[in-house]
Formats: C-alpha cells, sequence, structure tokens
C-alpha cells in the first residue's frame, strides 16, 4: 500500500516522575471497562496523525516509562527523537530545578539538532503553584525554547503542544530540504554544535518571548 | 457508556477488494483509526483469544484475565497505516493495540513472530461511512 503520509516525526516526553508526562500522553481512564488490564501492562507509545499546511504527519509519540526515575535516559531512547517535550509540574521545584539536567541528558545523547519545548503541567493547580509562568518563560529563552503551560487533567494546551513542536520541526524539516535540493551535502549535523535557531527571526528576547504562547 | 459491541454485517464493511470500505473508529470516543481501504479483510480459522474489553474481575487482587475469542480482524502491515493508535508494553512477545484517546483495549494485538502484522479486531471496533 502506498505511503499516505508527508512526514514522520518520533516525540519523546522527558521530565522528572511524577509531574504528569503519563498523563500528557496517557490517560489511564480508572475504573473504565479494563482500564486495570491496560495500566497493569503500561502503554509502550501512541501514533496520531496530525494535518498541518496540508501535510499529513505521523507522529510517534513515547514515554520514558519511569526510566527516568534512575536519572538518566539512555541513549537508545534518544535515537532518532526529532522533538522533544520537556515537562516539569508548575506545584513542584524540584521538578522544574530538574529541567536543566534533562536538558544536560538532552544535549549528551540526543541529535544537536533535536527540537525542544518546555511544559509546564498542571496548569490547573494554580493554588498550589511553586513555578511562576514567568521562571518558565525565562528558562524558556535561556535555551531557546519555546514554552507552554498545560493541563492534562482539563486537556488544556496538550494537543496545542503536539502541534507547535511538530510545525517546528517539520519547517527545519522541509528548511535542510530546501538546503539539500541543490546539491548542498550537508549532513545530520552529529557532533557539532550547531543548532538551528528557531525560525529565522532575530532571536531577540522580546521575539522569542512573543513566542513563548502561554494561554 | 455504551456497550462495546455492535452487530455487524460483513457484506457492509468489506470490499470486492478485501479491505475495509469505511473509515474505522473507537466505539466508545470516536477516536479515528483507519482510514478505509487501509485493512484487509481475515476471518481467522483459528480465533485469536485476546483479553477481554471488560473485565468482570479485578486483575489488580490477582484474579486471573479474561479472554474472549476473536475471529474477524482487519490486518495492517505497517503502524504508521493507523490514523491513530496506541501500543502496550510487550507480554508474552505480543503488543495489545489500544485506543489512542481514551485508551479502551485491547482493540487487536501484534504479535512479534509477525511483526509486519497488526490484527485489528472488528469486533472491537465501529465503521462509519
Amino acid at each position: 500500500m502506498a505511503k499516505a503520509y508527508d512526514y514522520l516525526f518520533k516525540l519523546l516526553l522527558i521530565g522528572d516522575s511524577g509531574v504528569g508526562k503519563t498523563c500528557v500522553l496517557f490517560r489511564f481512564a480508572e475504573d473504565q471497562y479494563n482500564a486495570t488490564f491496560i495500566s497493569t501492562i503500561g502503554i509502550d507509545f501512541k501514533i496520531r496523525t496530525i494535518e498541518l499546511d496540508g501535510k499529513k504527519i505521523k507522529l510517534q509519540i513515547w514515554d520514558t516509562a519511569g526510566q527516568e526515575r534512575f536519572r538518566t535516559i539512555t541513549t537508545a531512547y534518544y535515537r532518532g527523537a526529532m522533538g522533544i517535550l520537556l515537562v516539569y509540574d508548575i506545584t513542584s521545584e524540584k521538578s522544574f530545578d530538574s529541567i536543566r539536567n534533562w536538558i544536560r541528558n538532552i544535549e549528551e545523547h540526543a541529535s544537536a539538532d533535536v527540537e525542544r519545548m518546555l511544559i509546564g503541567n498542571k496548569c490547573d493547580m494554580n493554588d498550589r503553584r511553586q513555578v511562576s509562568k514567568e521562571r518558565g518563560e525565562k528558562l524558556a529563552i535561556e535555551y531557546g525554547m519555546k514554552c507552554m503551560e498545560t493541563s492534562a487533567k482539563l486537556n488544556e494546551n496538550i494537543e496545542n503542544a503536539f502541534f507547535t513542536l511538530a510545525r517546528d520541526i517539520k519547517a527545519k524539516t522541509e528548511k535542510r530540504l530546501n538546503q539539500n535540493r541543490p546539491g548542498s551535502n550537508s549532513q545530520n549535523g552529529t557532533g557539532s554544535n550547531t543548532k538551528l535557531k528557531p525560525k529565522d527571526n532575530g532571536g531577540s528576547k522580546s521575539s522569542f518571548f512573543k513566542m513563548c504562547t502561554i494561554l | 457508556m455504551t456497550e462495546c459491541t455492535e452487530a455487524y454485517n460483513l457484506s457492509e464493511l468489506v470490499s470486492e477488494t478485501n479491505t475495509n470500505l469505511k473509515k474505522v473508529k473507537c466505539l466508545r470516543c470516536d477516536s479515528f483509526i483507519l482510514q478505509p481501504n487501509s485493512g484487509l479483510f481475515t476471518k481467522l480459522e483459528m480465533s485469536l483469544s485476546i483479553p477481554a474489553l471488560r473485565q468482570k474481575k479485578s486483575i489488580v487482587t490477582g484474579d486471573s484475565i479474561e479472554y474472549e475469542l476473536l475471529q474477524n480482524f482487519w490486518i495492517v502491515n505497517d503502524a504508521f497505516t493507523f490514523e491513530n493508535i496506541g501500543f502496550t508494553n510487550t507480554v508474552d512477545n505480543k503488543k495489545y493495540l489500544i485506543c489512542a484517546d481514551c485508551e479502551i483495549g485491547p482493540l487487536g494485538v501484534q504479535n512479534l513472530d509477525n511483526p509486519n502484522e497488526f490484527y485489528l479486531s472488528i469486533d472491537r471496533v465501529k465503521h462509519v461511512n
């Protein structure tokens, strides 16, 4: 059967245990049907199909499945990853502090041009908030990422986060395809630290700030 | 909550080329699982035994899992043919298919001995135009 899609992107969810990564990807609807059977085995990954600018995109989304408890994630998990959602819990200072460690881990193991995005989850629990939106934004700017606050519980912004990340990867991929077309021989920049800037809008603080879609 | 099986008439579901005529969706939440013409109809001589959608007993307390024998499937040969689907972790060399949105399942199975054959149970999905 003919290939029925234009792009395939592998995405990862990374962050401390308990920040709700699992809820971002997996819902584990309790008590209904045999949720117990499925949640006992656990979910490995999901495939989702989205459409962006008339292109059909397959997303393969992986969770760390508890590996993060050991504070490191193996290179195998990062292999082929094109986008990473870095998730912290806005009610947990500690999970926010860990983001820098995760970024280091990514820089060590993932492809140098992997697209990253910062997610502050559980924004439905504002009364227990420990990390302000501003601090999230500041960290995102520091690392040249977009950021977003989500509520897996209320299903708020989650889809938006996946779409945004997919859109950025698509833009990057198409840019690379265009560069390669005239015969320029740029390999998949392994090793080198040359990161494609997110879009080419200068990268001034204010424009980065606008990219921080916090709703 | 609606019951998760619906009566169907195979002649209305299977095309002349033995593929699914209609869109395949989740019975519970309507999540779009398979485009028309993407799965190959198969009636197995040896039914597959797959954990039931509704487990009467609680697995947590150690009771055994209830299975159901299923015979009619859409076979898909590439995981990315699915519009939206979830995969469980591997148990007994199998991965079960679940709804990517509401996580009801198993909707089917992938036996890792034949990793390029994904069996989606016709009994556990719905078919819409």
